[in-house]
C-alpha cells in the first residue's frame, strides 16, 4: 500500500533530525543514511502501527535507536570506541570546510559511554523531554536523567581540562618565554 | 640576560586558576550551560545539511507503487 502524501511529507520532514541522530550515533555519514532508509522504510511497512496524534518523531526515532542497536550488537568492539575510530570518523564527517572549533567538543562526545552519549543527544539536542527520551531508549525516566547528568558532568570534566591547557598560564607563560628565548 | 627576563615574566602570571576554579561557585553552571550550547550548535550544524536526494526520490518511488 502506497503511502499516503500526507505521511510521506511528515516522514520527510524529519529526515533532518533523524540524519542529526543517526551521525551523531554512528559518527558516519554514509551508515547514517544507510540507517535513516531503513527507518523509513521500516516505519512506512509498521505505519498501521503508529497512533495518530502522538508523536512522529518519536516513533521514529525508536525505530532508527532500535535499528541501530540490533546492528551495533553485530560490531560490539566498535561501541565503546576503545582506538577512538568514532572520533576520527566523527571529526571528518562535517561537510567541506569543517569547523574547527567543534573538534574537542566532538571528541569529548566520543568519550562518552555509548547510552550517556545517547541520552545526552536525545535530551540536550533533540529536544526530547526525559518522559519522550525514556520512552525511546525503553528504559526509566530516571535511568535517562542520571545518563544526562553523568555525560554532562563527563564532557565538563574533559572540556574543562582541555580549557585549562589551551588557556591555562603554563602554557602563556612558556609561549612568553620562547617568544623571548 | 634575556633568560632571566623570561624568568621574571613567568613569576608575573599568578598560580594556576585552581584555586580561584574552586572559589567559584557558579561556574559548574556556566560550564554546564556552555556545553549545552555548544551541543546544539554542533547538532544545529548538522540539521542545516542539505538533505540527500535520495530520500525524497525513495518516498516518490513508494508512492507511485500503488498507482501502476
Amino acid at each position: 500500500m502506497p503511502p499516503e502524501p500526507a505521511i510521506r511529507d511528515a516522514l520527510l520532514a524529519a529526515v533532518p533530525s533523524l540524519r542529526a541522530f543517526a551521525i551523531s550515533l554512528s559518527g558516519q555519514v554514509d551508515r547514517a543514511d544507510d540507517l535513516v532508509q531503513d527507518t523509513l522504510l521500516r516505519a512506512l511497512s509498521h505505519i498501521d502501527r503508529f497512533e495518530r496524534g502522538t508523536n512522529l518523531n518519536a516513533w521514529l526515532f525508536t525505530i532508527l535507536r532500535n535499528l541501530f542497536h540490533s546492528e551495533y550488537r553485530k560490531r560490539r568492539r566498535e561501541v565503546e570506541d576503545p582506538d577512538g575510530s568514532y572520533a576520527a570518523r566523527l571529526r571528518v564527517q562535517p561537510e567541506q570546510g569543517a569547523r574547527l572549533d567543534f573538534e574537542d567538543f566532538r571528541s569529548a562526545l566520543a568519550k562518552l559511554p555509548h547510552d550517556q552519549r545517547e541520552a545526552l543527544l536525545l535530551v540536550g539536542a533533540s529536544g526530547f523531554s526525559y518522559e519522550e527520551a525514556a520512552a525511546i531508549c525503553g528504559c526509566a525516566v530516571g535511568t535517562i536523567k542520571s545518563r544526562v547528568n553523568r555525560a554532562r558532568s563527563r564532557l565538563a570534566s574533559l572540556l574543562a581540562v582541555d580549557d585549562a591547557e589551551d588557556l591555562g598560564p603554563d602554557r602563556m607563560t612558556r609561549a612568553a618565554l620562547q617568544a623571548i628565548g | 640576560m634575556m633568560h632571566d627576563q623570561g624568568k621574571r615574566l613567568a613569576k608575573v602570571y599568578p598560580e594556576p586558576a585552581v584555586q580561584e576554579l574552586g572559589a567559584e561557585p557558579t561556574l559548574d553552571r556556566e560550564i554546564q550551560a556552555r556545553i549545552g550550547d555548544k551541543l546544539r550548535a554542533m547538532y544545529d550544524e548538522l540539521l542545516e545539511q542539505p538533505v540527500p536526494d535520495r530520500f525524497a526520490a525513495l518516498l516518490e518511488r513508494l508512492g507511485q507503487r500503488g498507482e501502476e
